[in-house]
């Protein structure tokens, strides 16, 4: 070989090898987080609970039992309805919050993210206080009120199981819509203003429809949260004897002997259907461009609503608020300051005993919140940081098949938690891991099981970024990688931290992922509740609700003033740039 | 690792108080040779399901107190959920449970028959209520909590005397119940229904319109917050802790025979922690453990101790399910209740 070509193939090496390094390590890491316990779940589904021996026979059980059908349907009746309401009214307010000058945005917003932190099965517990159909307060009000024999609201049904479920999802929908509004540069829409559109059909042609992806992605995960949500339907549909997917699972735990094959291979249905939500987002966006920053300006411009519509619009924004946030913990509080629940509020009744117990004198509760907060503080980070490498080499398609590594990442989100608990349990517990009883397990579960949505989001960011800024910076020399981190993470920093609050709130408020993998030095909050809930101390469970809202809002405020500054600092360089 | 803290050791001076006057004198620990072995071990890792969470909490605080030198470490999940984890950690060899606490006598006997328990005989055994003093002939497992089933209703009620009472029509749109397929309590209220009145109790029950949670103590939930005003199925010690704090609940004990379910405890046969484990479970059998479980409303598992109230086993009417046929009885009434309540 002569000097030139070996000179030439070095530089081939040394210019792709990092490429192929990163590519590598992020293949393994994805083979090992999610392909390992899938792997594990998919093995359990081909065995017999009964024999332990490899077989079809759950399989045919399912298909060939409509009694286990029924809880699907009613699953997909309920996801589909939580993912319509959910887009009905979080883009909408994202919109009102984002891009207009109505009253109250900043509460608006404010509360939103509070009621995006608040677990759903606590704000079930909330309502049911509320809309019991012979107690709850709200019903016995309007009883008095009227005087009529009829409750006004029963939660417990179909309907109450989806208000709640849909209020608690809507914040999914309004962050990744607002986060959409936020990053879009005003060229596009200044243009459709040059040529004579109005306020309204500028944001009609333009604006909704460059933040489609985020709708998408929005409804898709709403849609998700319905089929998985487990706390929500087990206190809601229990009493009506309605069974959705997640309660099936959980019976299929709860009934001796437990059978935990047949729950593996009753979530097998779920990845397909998920695995078709994502195919026609791939259909609908694939061959769109959504471009939204490119090299120029940075600056959104607020439409003006007039005196009514303000109004009108702070009413329809204050909608999540009221439902997610201050009745139902104005319920928990009076819960939480009682020393008896049962014997209502009053004056002799009220206590801070409970807010003692929970931050003072019980140990498993300290405990439980420090961890949580650092699990989810980690996991968020970790989660962010592959969702965002997986959606660049994904989305820029740095390799043929690039694709595959971005379905891979998606999958974990629609198997429910109970059962991806096990397959991380078998996946890790034996050689050569033996994480069992650690933290690193819980944290790797948490990573891998919200991967989806740190890759969703990252994708949906690096989609509204032109790939022309990364080409410009190679051509004068820039490597790859050097490319990505000092042109494309920094333009994606806004969108990337409102990634990881999307991921960090949802480990704050997972309940049944970590169910077999907490040990008593590891456990966290919202096992520690539900437990609580279990053993029917509805005082505690309400002041240490109260306390894990507090603690992940302190967080969710920081990370908020965080993005703040970053935008008020952009502004200010932008404003620097075009004075000079 | 459970923390000390005012309430525990306020339990731990009653637990001395109660049993002086009782007259009973407990083992000094420091001359037990299993307690030597214990501390060695350092730690207990307990998966239990019997009994709610200030209960075990006060339990633990008395045996730390008794037997200093070894972390307790709680996992206290559903009776269900603990075992369904010990089947993990026996599947994939990383057995971390030291003792088995939970409601379901089948789990014993599953584990049993996979050789998955060590036996020990509780070295005061005698004591034990003679009717529960041999669970095992193997002494694979002991019997770890003693659950009362009783009539739950509002205290501005008086409810039903009797279950045939309670099914009669008077209390339609007033029940409340857990779920046979959620609770091992329930489930076993629900065997002994079965086997006491027949299929017609089921049928009766679900004519009375009844409220379904999921836990036994759903019922106790659903009275406090007014939504029904009688529950079935629920330990009568939870309810009656609920009325010592002062909420509006009482308990009627059936004339046709309160259900009584064992809470069961084991050891398993790969347990990091065996002696530690040992130690423990026999410690529920002390005066100092009674006197928790006296000031927690829970029958005492000692024979010498009376519970709250001044009641015993001998005082009440009660019924339990015979263990033989339980497992297919269990199938058979989860099966029937979804069948005919839903």
């Amino acid at each position: 070989m002569s000097s030139h070509s070996r000179a030439d193939l070095f530089g081939l090496v040394s210019h792709n090898l990092p490429r192929w390094l990163v590519i590598s390590v992020v293949i393994v890491t994805l083979l090992l987080l999610v392909a390992h316990p899938l792997g594990w779940i998919l093995w359990n589904s081909v065995h017999d609970d009964t024999t332990q021996k490899l077989s079809l026979v759950n399989y045919r059980r399912i298909f060939s039992s409509a009694s286990l059908w029924v809880p699907i349907v009613n699953s997909l009746i309920v996801a589909f309805s939580v993912a319509f309401f959910s887009t009905l009214i979080g883009v909408p307010l994202a919109w009102l919050v984002s891009r207009t000058d109505m009253p109250g945005r900043g509460l608006v917003r404010a509360m939103t993210m509070t009621a995006f932190v608040t677990p759903s099965f606590i704000g079930a517990l909330g309502w049911i206080l509320l809309a019991a159909p012979r107690a709850g307060w709200l019903n016995v009000g309007w009883q008095n009120l009227t005087s009529s024999d009829w409750p006004l609201f029963d939660i417990y049904t179909m309907t109450g199981t989806i208000f709640v479920c849909s209020i608690y999802t809507v914040p999914y929908t309004f962050s990744l819509v607002a986060s959409a509004f936020d990053e879009m540069a005003v060229e596009l829409e200044d243009a459709a203003t040059t040529l004579g559109a109005g306020k309204w059909r500028t944001m009609l042609t333009i604006t909704i429809p460059l933040a489609r992806p985020a709708f998408l992605v929005g409804f898709i995960l709403s849609f998700i949260q319905g089929m998985t949500l487990f706390g929500v339907p087990a206190f809601l549909l229990t009493p009506s004897g309605t069974r959705v997917v997640t309660t099936q699972l959980a019976e299929f735990y709860q009934l001796f002997p437990p059978e935990i094959f047949l729950a593996a291979a009753y979530c097998m249905p779920l990845l397909v259907v998920t695995g078709g939500l994502f195919w026609v987002r791939r259909r609908l966006l694939g061959r769109r461009q959504f471009v939204t920053i490119g090299g120029k300006s940075l600056r959104t411009r607020r439409i003006e609503l007039g005196a009514r519509a303000r109004w009108v619009g702070f009413v329809f924004a204050m909608i999540v608020p009221v439902t997610a946030v201050f009745l139902p913990f104005a319920a928990l509080i009076l819960v939480s300051l009682s020393k008896a629940w049962g014997m209502g509020p009053s004056l002799d009744n009220f206590t801070l005993d409970w807010y003692r117990w929970a931050l003072w004198e019980n140990g498993e509760t300290q405990r439980a919140m420090i961890n949580s907060l650092v699990y989810a503080g980690l996991a968020a980070t970790l989660g962010m940081i592959l969702g965002t490498v997986v959606a660049f080499i994904s989305e820029r398609k740095l390799f043929s098949g690039a694709a595959i590594l971005g379905a891979l990442a998606t999958m974990p989100i629609i198997i429910p938690g109970i059962v991806l608990s096990v397959g991380f349990f078998s996946a890790y517990t034996r050689p050569p891991f033996g994480f069992y009883g650690t933290s690193m397990l819980v944290i790797i579960a948490f990573v891998a099981t919200f991967l989806p949505i740190a890759y969703s989001q990252a994708t949906t960011t690096i989609k509204g970024i032109s790939a022309d800024l990364e080409r410009a910076a190679r051509s004068v020399g820039a490597g790859e990688i050097r490319a990505f981190l000092s042109i494309t993470a920094p333009l994606m920093r806004t969108g990337l931290i409102s990634g990881w609050l999307l991921v960090f709130i949802p480990i704050m408020r997972e309940l049944s992922v970590v169910i077999f993998l907490v040990s008593p030095q590891t456990n966290v909050m919202t096992t520690l509740i539900y437990n609580y809930k279990d053993g029917g101390n509805y005082e505690a469970v309400a002041a240490t609700s109260v306390v894990l809202l507090a603690g992940t809002l302190v967080i969710v405020l920081l990370a908020r003033l965080f993005v703040g500054q970053g935008s008020r600092r952009t502004r200010k360089i932008q404003t620097m740039e075009e004075n000079s | 690792m459970s923390k000390i803290t005012r309430r525990s050791l306020l339990s731990s001076g009653a637990a001395v108080g109660v049993a002086s006057a009782l007259g009973i004198r407990p083992v000094l620990a420091q001359h037990d040779p299993l307690y030597e072995a214990a501390r060695e071990e350092g730690e207990v890792n307990l998966y239990w399901g019997s009994y709610e969470q200030k209960t075990i909490d006060e339990l633990i605080a008395a045996f730390t107190a008794k037997y200093p030198g070894i972390n307790v470490n709680l996992l206290r999940q559903a009776s269900q959920t603990v075992y369904t984890r010990l089947r993990l950690e026996l599947q994939n060899d990383a057995v971390q449970c030291d003792s088995l606490g939970t409601t379901n006598a089948l789990h014993y006997r599953e584990l049993k028959a996979i050789d998955a328990l060590q036996p020990y005989k509780p070295t005061e055994s005698a004591i034990i209520p003679e009717a529960f003093r041999t669970l095992d002939e193997d002494d694979m497992y002991h019997v770890g909590a003693i659950s009362l089933i009783c009539i739950n209703r509002a205290a501005d009620v008086k409810g039903p005397q009797s279950w045939a009472e309670m099914v009669g029509g008077d209390f339609a749109g007033e029940i409340s119940c857990g779920s046979p397929a959620h609770s091992g309590d329930v489930a076993h209220w629900t065997v002994a229904m079965l086997a006491k009145f027949g299929d017609d109790f089921l049928r009766d029950f679900a004519a009375q319109n009844p409220k379904i949670g999921q836990s036994s103590v759903d019922s106790v939930t659903d009275i406090l917050a007014g939504e029904r005003t009688v529950g079935a199925s629920a330990p009568y010690s939870y309810t009656l802790t609920q009325k010592a704090a002062g909420n509006p609940i009482d308990i009627t004990i059936p004339s046709d025979e309160a259900v009584l379910n064992l809470g069961i405890t084991g050891i398993p046969a790969k347990a990091p922690h065996p002696n530690a484990g040992q130690l423990f479970n026999q410690f529920l059998y002390s005066p100092e453990a009674s006197a928790v479980l006296v000031a927690n409303n829970w029958p005492t598992l000692r024979s010498d101790v009376p519970w709250a109230g001044d009641l015993s086993l001998d005082q009440i009417s009660w019924y339990r399910n015979p263990s033989e046929g339980l497992d297919e009885a269990m199938k058979e009434a989860i099966d029937k209740w979804k069948n005919i309540v839903g």
